[in-house]
């Protein structure tokens, strides 16, 4: 598949944290020609080995999950309450399209604004916070199935802009995409290294669907594939572009030799790269996977994202190709 | 006591390579097995005579710092904090850049603020580093992004106090240095441990229980003191002068009974003046160990430093000895490792 | 089950300090179980039965309090909480330390001082008086690092249960009760009882390491909605039965564990509440997170006024619970 078909097919799946199926069965599909092994993991996740018979283990994670919501109370009347999965800005929620996700079947909701006229003027200089904040259920077939507890996915019809791609949950289809056109640049390639292609749960929520997958495999190196800001930083950082390649992190959470070798190998190889420094934690799956069991290696590469944890972040096809071939080239050339 | 020398040594967070060097360099003859882990912490083994079990001694090797986040048009340097410091420590300061190059930490002079301005603190937004460069193409020249920067500041003694940079946890390094310098072997394996990146959320010692599977384990730190003239003395975490600190509690973990009873009877049966820790804030690698792999009981024991976080802290060297003799004892005894094995 | 809750609830037992009762549990536990252990923090690890699938049911023993860090001349003490205490809740209660029980007391030199001490009330306003005269007085009844409890006792009103540290002695309860119940299952059931779960989730981090169960459930308590103007975003209610958890603010319930429960609820017509709690954790995050992984979910008894030394729960709701997980764990 085409790269922006890809992240448009894998945007328009709704799986927030917690309930990663149906895109894991998506991406099974895509990937079961491109792998030796293929395991589910216990916490809902998915492996594809790619074995060499060689003496180290690699694994490249991208986590699957998006940001969400639950339903965490009915009210009377067809009304709802909210609790977020993940950091959802209630800003952006007002005057949206969700999908509920009910035991018979996904149902519409609308999260309302009362109209500008019928608000007192104090009021509309405040944000409604989730204990405000209510969906309308009365649009949907379904409404009288939903219970405490069922998935909410805020709709974000992906759609192509100027060449980039706009949708919900680029944050992380994006890395799974560049996983996934990693994985078929690597079919022209000998690996020397068991690779592991690791999409992982439950990110989004700080859970530990990579660092667990990280201790079963006992992984030499990793590299986390996520997201991170385009085109806006706090004043004191350099700011990240879109279209100028993937951004290779370096800090604690980053084992220095290996960033070292990725920093070559993409100046090799003719890729551009961008780079961030993370002097803390990277607030990625990088964090608990580098300190999973004895240690791993990692590394941290991210597509540069627009709008991030909002239905119409932005990403360009062409850092999700460069980071597809960094990470092949990555995996092939590595010198250990 | 290798104080002096650790403390000056540059070894920010996720840069600890020449604190390592240095402690690898004078424990390696003196030690069955030394290695280096996945992350970088330094680990040494003294093998008992006996099996009767592990006892783990923690350090870490880094100290909090800065790293360079943005290079400016003007040549400046724009930095982020590694670890905790408070901004306010910082205007005025001589800060060493990558691993040998010289920048200051300026602020506006105090002719140009306005009133207001004067008792606004200093942020990470307004801080900037300057090393003499008057372009950014000249600063990118000697600089890049990600690079870090580490206080500078000389070591001094002077009436019975040590004032310098990293004493949290160099101190506890040293420590740990003086007990292997002791040359003793024991009943059972001691593990020595100096970590890297507590300061960044106690991660280096999140993989030491995969790998050693201690039965017991003493964290080695240096703690604040608190005891200024601005704060109750009722508020004081502890006192310059009163002996090693021994923890009872602190964020995320309360210490061992067992092992807490041990260092108490100890420091009164050698006669060792010692105090408790009173205050629960902060944490140490005991929480972390004490999570990972099978667990461990786990104690506390650290030097009382003022102004720890800053370039520039007191400690009392009568302090740095009787933690030393406290450990020591602990370690010779014995029970630390009999009591838990129970 | 109401005296045995009674004995459990009354144990004293904060963060840390689980001597009491760590042994009250040995007692109830070791005629009904195959084998138990003490592992090297304290949690207890027991087991009964064969069987090919493991599965890990948790509760924590450990109860918030209060430990003393300072003595003045005058014989006052100090104190830091130890897990979830607000100021607030504490102030002017009594607090029990092992040899002695004290009230608290607030600093305020003027009327002023006192309100705004009031108004944004922290520990370091606090003291406890234990009665002493002086210093020496007070280190010989509650030494620096003497840990402290919530002074209560438990009652019964109009049929419900109250009393501190539900949270989550009535958790050891439903498992000690399934423990006692449960036949005929082709599952190994492992039972833990871990530590300091309130200052950090700290023992259930460790105590499945060797036995890496196929999943765990953690019975904990959780907030209940139904006093005037509670939480508008929760659900959960006294009566309705075991509330399952969704997600709180610490993990999210393993799915495929919760649907089974809900099966067996309504297969056995046992009541039942969907949970969904906005703030707080269970053992539940950590235990997901040993090694490489075990599917975890929480079942929650639904209690008003958490962490706090009245601490309520319908009887029927517990009863319920024990049903519940009996049959989970004997419908395999």
């Amino acid at each position: 598949m085409k790269t922006k078909d890809l992240l448009m097919e894998l945007s328009r799946i709704d799986a927030p944290s917690g309930f990663e199926k149906e895109a894991i069965d998506f991406i099974e599909k895509q990937v079961k020609d491109l792998a030796d092994v293929m395991k589910k993991t216990r916490l809902g996740g998915l492996i594809a080995g790619i074995k060499s018979g060689g003496d180290l283990k690699i694994g490249i994670f991208a986590h699957v999950d998006e940001i969400g919501f639950v339903i965490s109370k009915i009210e009377d009347g067809n009304f709802a309450r909210l609790e977020t999965v993940g950091g959802v800005d209630p800003k952006v929620v007002l005057a949206s399209e969700v999908r509920v996700y009910t035991r018979d079947g996904p149902t519409r909701g609308v999260v309302g604004l009362l109209a500008p006229h019928l608000q007192k003027p104090e009021d509309r200089k405040k944000v409604p916070m989730y204990d405000e904040i209510f969906v309308d259920l009365s649009v949907g077939s379904l409404a009288k199935s939903v219970r405490v507890g069922d998935r909410v996915v805020l709709r974000g019809d992906p759609i192509e802009l100027n060449g980039k791609i706009v949708g919900k949950a680029l944050d992380n289809r994006a890395g799974c995409t560049s996983l996934i056109k990693s994985m078929e640049l690597l079919k022209k390639y000998k690996t020397r290294y068991d690779v592991y292609y690791i999409f992982s749960s439950q990110e989004e929520v700080g859970g530990p669907g990579a660092a667990t997958v990280a201790y079963e495999l006992n992984l030499d190196f990793a590299i986390v594939v996520d997201v991170t800001h385009a085109d806006d930083a706090p004043s004191f950082y350099e700011k990240i572009s879109l279209g100028g390649g993937p951004v290779i992190g370096f800090g604690p959470s980053v084992d220095r030799n290996f960033w070292k070798k990725i920093m070559d190998i993409a100046k090799r190889n003719g890729i551009k790269y961008q780079k961030e420094p993370l002097p803390g934690r990277s607030g990625t799956d990088t964090d608990e996977v580098q300190i999973a069991g004895i240690g791993v290696r990692t590394a941290l590469i991210s597509i540069p994202l627009k709008y991030m944890h909002t239905p119409v972040e932005v990403v360009d096809p062409f850092d999700v190709d460069e980071t597809a071939r960094l990470l092949t080239h990555i995996v092939v050339d590595l010198e250990v | 006591m290798y104080l002096k020398e650790l403390s000056e040594i540059p070894g920010v967070s996720g840069d600890e390579d020449e604190v390592r060097n240095f402690i690898r360099e004078r424990i390696e003859g003196k030690l069955d097995e030394v290695r280096t882990d996945r992350m970088g912490n330094l680990i040494g083994i003294k093998k008992g005579r006996k099996p009767k079990g592990r006892l783990l001694l923690v350090a870490h090797m880094d100290e909090v710092g800065l790293m360079v986040t943005k290079i400016n048009d003007d040549g400046t340097l724009s930095f982020a904090p590694v670890g905790g410091v408070d901004p306010r420590v910082l205007p005025g300061k001589r800060v060493r850049v990558g691993e040998d190059k010289l920048g200051i930490i300026g602020y506006r002079a105090i002719h140009l603020q306005k009133s207001e301005e004067i008792k606004k603190p200093p942020s990470y937004e307004n801080l900037r580093i300057y090393m003499g460069f008057s372009s950014k193409k000249e600063a990118e020249k000697e600089v890049e992004i990600g690079t870090y920067v580490s206080f500078l500041t000389k070591y001094t003694e002077e009436n019975r106090k040590a004032t310098g940079k990293a004493f949290d946890d160099r101190g506890g390094c040293s420590i740990l240095m003086d007990i292997i310098d002791l040359n003793e072997r024991y009943d059972f394996d001691v593990y020595f441990a100096f970590v890297v990146q507590e300061e960044v959320g106690l991660r280096g010692s999140a993989i030491l229980m995969e790998q050693l599977h201690p039965d017991v384990a003493l964290v080695l730190e240096t703690t604040t003191a608190g005891d200024n003239p601005e704060i109750p003395e009722h508020h004081w975490a502890t006192h310059l002068g009163d002996g090693p600190v021994i923890t009872f509690a602190h964020r995320g973990y309360v210490t061992d009974k067992r092992v807490l009873q041990v260092l108490i009877e100890t420091a009164v049966k050698h006669g060792i003046p010692f105090q408790m820790k009173r205050r629960t804030a902060g944490g140490t690698d005991a929480g972390r160990l004490a999570r990972r792999g099978r667990g461990v009981p786990a104690g506390v024991i650290s030097i009382p430093a003022r102004y720890i976080h800053s370039p520039l802290s007191i400690m009392d060297l009568g302090d740095y000895r009787n933690t030393f003799e406290l450990v020591k004892s602990v370690v010779e005894d014995g029970k630390i490792v009999e009591e838990v094995s129970g | 089950m109401k005296e045995l809750v009674k004995k459990l609830t009354e144990a004293f037992g904060p963060s840390g300090r689980e001597d009491e009762i760590r042994n009250l549990i040995l007692e109830e536990i070791k005629d009904h179980v195959d084998g138990y252990k003490v592992d090297k923090v304290g949690n207890i690890l027991a087991w009964k039965g064969q069987g090919e699938r493991k599965v890990l049911l948790d509760a924590h023993m450990d109860e918030i309090g209060v430990v003393v860090t300072n003595i003045d001349e005058a014989g006052f003490l100090r104190i830091e909480p130890v897990g979830g205490v607000s100021p607030y809740t504490i102030f002017r209660k009594r607090i029990r330390f092992e040899r002695v029980t004290g009230v608290v007391g607030m600093e305020g030199e003027t009327q002023d001082e006192i309100e705004k001490n009031l108004s944004k009330l922290s520990f370091d306003k606090l003291y406890v008086d234990i009665g002493a005269r002086n210093r020496e007085e007070a280190e010989k009844l509650a030494p620096i690092g003497s840990f402290g409890v919530y002074d209560s006792h438990f009652m019964e009103v109009a049929g419900r249960f109250a009393s501190k540290a539900m949270d989550d002695r009535i958790g050891c309860a439903v498992i000690i009760e399934v423990l006692k119940r449960v036949k005929n299952s082709d599952i190994t059931l492992f039972a833990s009882f871990s530590v300091q779960e309130e200052v950090g989730l700290v023992g259930a981090s460790v105590v499945a390491y060797d036995i890496m169960p196929d999943e765990a459930i953690a019975v904990d308590v959780t907030d209940s909605a139904d006093t005037p103007k509670a939480i508008k975003r929760h659900p959960m209610v006294l009566g309705k039965g075991p509330a399952i958890k969704v997600m709180d603010k610490a993990s999210i319930s393993d799915k495929n564990i919760l649907e089974k429960l809900i099966n067996t609820a309504e297969k056995k017509g046992i009541p039942y509440q969907m949970e969904v709690l906005i703030f707080g954790g269970t053992n539940a995050a950590v235990l997901q997170r040993t090694r490489y992984g075990i599917p975890s979910a929480t079942v929650s008894i639904p209690t008003r006024y958490l962490h706090t030394p009245s601490e309520m729960i319908e009887p029927s709701d517990v009863e319920k619970t024990i049903e519940l997980l009996t049959s989970y764990l004997e419908g395999g």
